[in-house]
């Protein structure tokens, strides 16, 4: 079975207020202090707030420094600051109605123009190319265990040993699901490896119902592993083409930013529920081995998420403490991961909230990680 | 569906049924009863909502429950038959449908011997009200099999419903000899009626799976607009016309000369799909993403840059689709092409809500529920064509069937199916 070790410290992130609407009062207080500090001192310069939480990059969307260009002493008495803000960098909005539509986009999430918008800048597509680099190499890696693991089903099944088959079949299915929600980036690979019977003519009894989900069926309802050869065969060409055709994959920026929270999705939907484990049971297994490939998938984009909202905090908090969770019902299994069956409601309960909770938190990162401004739609032409 | 002249129905029922108060002597006539005091039971049909006074007719060339505007309750009912031959099956048939008449029409509650069960289960009181009552009954393929010596007589068209990709179908949760839609106003009627038909029906036909479906409120902002989903959005919007007679002959009913058999004209296809919509999933899915899945506001159901909800989308002008994406639900769905118009269905599908998964997850989802002539061209064509809509991963189909309803009845004693063996 595969070791599973939370890649998390072990201990609890400071739970952190989600709307952009107080840390916009909070850093207009600290602009605001900032500017009345300088103009005191009659100082002609170029503030620059960078990086932190309060930043106005954190909060007004881009993840370049915002400046505050030729702030200008003026002996106007109605205007006690005294300042004029001629040009804000890192945008093409006029400085004297930049406030109200960032003020709009982030009370209301509409433009000017009365459109829908995201409060944050798209960023630049380029951005996601280490990203999908270091997953591309994680997954490589686990494509050479699934490859192993799947040599050990083969020899376990050609063997006749069912309990060997079982363990082995856990320990690929495992590997595979650390890959993360493949679906759609491999072709038809991932429905041969991993699909369900579903919406295959035949279903269960189909020739076309192959893969690691076949085997299942066959070792949890009592076929003989000799007749399952045949399949783990199979399995391990369509592994060994997956190897072959990863390097070559193209992920979008869109793609790779709503991996990040549909392998846990996926978790819920067909793991957790039993609906694509309805033979072995195994929906902790493969809910741990998605936690793994979301920890993976979030730690690449960490630096895409510096200073877009508190995504990122969030998100690894949650992650955390689905970590924690899971790491304390298989310590009450004895270090196995219980199948849905075996576990107690307490447990159970545990898990589902957990992930739930998780999830509320993961939801925010295709939205934090845009990559084009959202498209405007056009009208329907009049007369129709 | 008209509410019934309580003036009318009052006296009709005192004829019909004497006195029929709890307490009263069966037999008393009506005139003995007319010189009275109101009894328990007129003075229940002076309060009669027009809600619960509406009936609607079980007689007629088709079954009611199929144009019938949806009312707000339903169970679905998938009956297999235990009947060990075609005879005993006719029987039960017939008590089906005599139950389903007796129930849509409303009748004071019979009063029998006080040391036997009482005739009716009594929970809608001294009498069934109507209440827009419909008992809709469909048949599955699996009645023609060679149990009943009726596979010459199966319709065309009518197979097992094939596994659709993106299926996840669970046998238990599909198919059915007969399949018996009971929709009415309020829920007890509906409850009722479903307690009635298989006391009728004991020995005879036993419950294969049921769902309960309910739909949402009307909301507005006219008397038009559809009702909504549970991923939110107005469901119905592009049915055809069912006013139009000549449009659902040639959408929805078999016509003659059409190679079905004789008895299955004027009857119509019925598609049951329960189809599982991941409501948590759905609603941490952006509101733009939701509206483009879709290609409609939430909130108006306007077509995607369109005003109102009967807007035509205007397809033409959109061939790129920078308007409504290409793979959006509704321009897969229906495509609005001279080619596609024949494809339309009648959707009459319900909500449902029937606790949670395993996951502690919402298992809410459509009672999807459509009627069409020929489900090969129609609902079959569409759902190929849906294959690729974004929306999949937000929805499981698991269970439901492909069935046929009969056409109507001619009244008593006639039944729906009574061409079965009549052939």
């Amino acid at each position: 079975m595969a070791t599973f070790v939370p890649r998390f410290p072990l201990q609890r992130m400071r739970p952190t207020q989600r709307s952009g609407k107080g840390r916009l009062a909070l850093a207009a207080l600290a602009a605001l202090a900032a500017l009345v500090a300088l103009v005191a001192v009659g100082a002609l310069v170029a503030v620059a707030l960078v990086g932190s939480a309060l930043s106005p990059a954190g909060l007004f969307g881009g993840s370049r420094p915002f400046s505050v260009h030729r702030l200008v002493a003026q002996a106007n008495p109605s205007d006690p600051l005294g300042v004029r803000i001629t040009r804000v960098y890192g945008t093409t909005t006029p400085a004297k109605i930049y406030g109200t539509e960032i003020g709009q986009q982030e009370d209301q999430g509409i433009n000017r123009s009365g459109q829908m918008i995201s409060d944050l800048s798209p960023l630049a597509p380029a951005a996601f190319r280490g990203p999908v680099s270091a997953y591309k190499r994680y997954a490589a890696g686990w494509l050479v265990r699934v490859s192993h693991e799947t040599a050990v089903l083969g020899a376990a099944l050609r063997a006749g040993n069912r309990a060997a088959a079982e363990s082995a079949w856990r320990d690929t299915w495992s590997a595979y699901l650390h890959l993360g929600a493949v679906y759609g980036l491999f072709g038809s690979l991932d429905q041969e490896i991993d699909g369900m019977p579903g919406g295959v003519p035949g279903g269960t009894s189909s020739p076309h119902f192959s893969g690691l989900h076949r085997i299942e069926m066959g070792l949890w309802t009592g076929q003989p592993p000799h007749s399952l050869v045949r399949w783990s065969n199979l399995l391990a060409v369509d592994v060994a083409q997956l190897r072959r055709v990863l390097p070559g994959v193209q992920i979008t920026p869109l793609v790779y930013a709503t991996r990040s929270h549909e392998i846990l999705e996926d978790a819920q939907r067909d793991l957790l529920s039993g609906m694509d484990v309805p033979w072995s049971g195994e929906g902790v297994l493969g809910t741990a081995a998605g936690l793994v490939a979301t920890d993976e998938v979030v730690r690449t984009l960490r630096p895409l998420l510096g200073g877009r909202d508190n995504t990122l905090v969030e998100v690894q908090n949650e992650l955390l403490l689905l970590s924690s969770a899971l790491a304390k019902v298989r310590r009450e299994h004895h270090g196995t991961w219980p199948t849905l069956a075996e576990l107690s409601i307490t447990q159970r309960e545990l898990v589902d909230g957990t992930l739930a909770g998780a999830l509320g938190a993961l939801e925010q990162l295709p939205g934090s990680l845009e990559a084009a401004a959202l498209p405007e739609i056009p009208n329907i032409p009049a007369g129709q | 569906m008209s509410p019934l002249d309580r003036r009318t129905f009052l006296t009709r029922s005192l004829i019909t049924a004497g006195a029929g108060a709890v307490g009263v002597g069966v037999g008393t006539s009506a005139s003995d009863a007319s010189a009275k005091r109101p009894s328990a039971t007129e003075q229940a049909h002076s309060v009669l909502s027009d809600e619960l006074a509406t009936r609607i007719p079980f007689d007629g060339a088709h079954q009611s429950g199929v144009l019938t505007p949806a009312q707000d309750h339903m169970t679905m009912l998938a009956l297999d038959s235990i009947a060990p031959n075609g005879a005993v099956l006719f029987e039960g048939l017939q008590a089906l449908s005599a139950q389903a008449r007796r129930l849509m029409h409303g009748d004071p509650v019979g009063v029998t011997e006080v040391d036997d069960p009482p005739p009716d289960s009594g929970i809608l009181g001294a009498y069934d009200a109507p209440d827009a009552l419909t008992v809709t009954v469909a048949f599955g393929a699996a009645l023609f099999d060679d149990r009943y010596g009726l596979g010459h007589l199966r319709p065309k068209r009518l197979v097992e419903m094939p596994n659709f990709p993106n299926d996840n179908i669970d046998p238990t949760r599909s198919g059915g000899d007969v399949l018996v839609q009971v929709c009415a106003n309020h829920r007890d009627t509906v409850i009722h009626t479903v307690r009635e038909i298989l006391r009728a029906t004991a020995g005879k036909l036993v419950v294969r799976w049921t769902l309960d479906g309910f739909q949402s409120a009307a909301r507005g902002p006219t008397p038009r607009s559809n009702k909504r989903n549970l991923f939110a959005f107005r469901d119905g919007t592009a049915n055809p016309d069912v006013t139009d007679a000549v449009l659902m002959n040639r959408l929805i009913w078999v016509q003659p000369g059409s190679g079905e058999p004789r008895w299955a004209t004027s009857g119509t296809y019925q598609v049951v799909r329960t189809i599982r919509m991941h409501v948590e999933f759905w609603d941490r899915v952006g509101m733009l993403e939701q509206e483009q899945m879709i290609g409609r506001y939430r909130v108006s159901g306007a077509p995607l840059g369109g005003d109102g909800e009967f807007e035509d989308p205007d397809y033409p002008s959109d061939p790129d689709g920078r308007r409504i994406k290409l793979d959006a639900h509704i321009r897969l769905a229906n495509p609005r092409t001279p080619t596609t118009a024949n494809q339309r269905i009648l959707r009459r599908g319900y909500n449902y809500h029937r606790g949670v998964d395993e996951a502690g997850d919402l298992d809410d989802g459509l009672l999807f529920i459509a009627f069409n002539q020929d489900p090969d061209r129609q609902f079959a064509t569409i759902q190929t064509r849906l294959t690729p809509e974004p929306m999949v991963d937000y929805i499981t189909p698991v269970g439901g069937g492909y069935f046929f309803a009969p056409p109507g009845t001619s009244g008593p004693p006639d039944w729906v199916g009574s061409g079965l063996a009549a052939t």
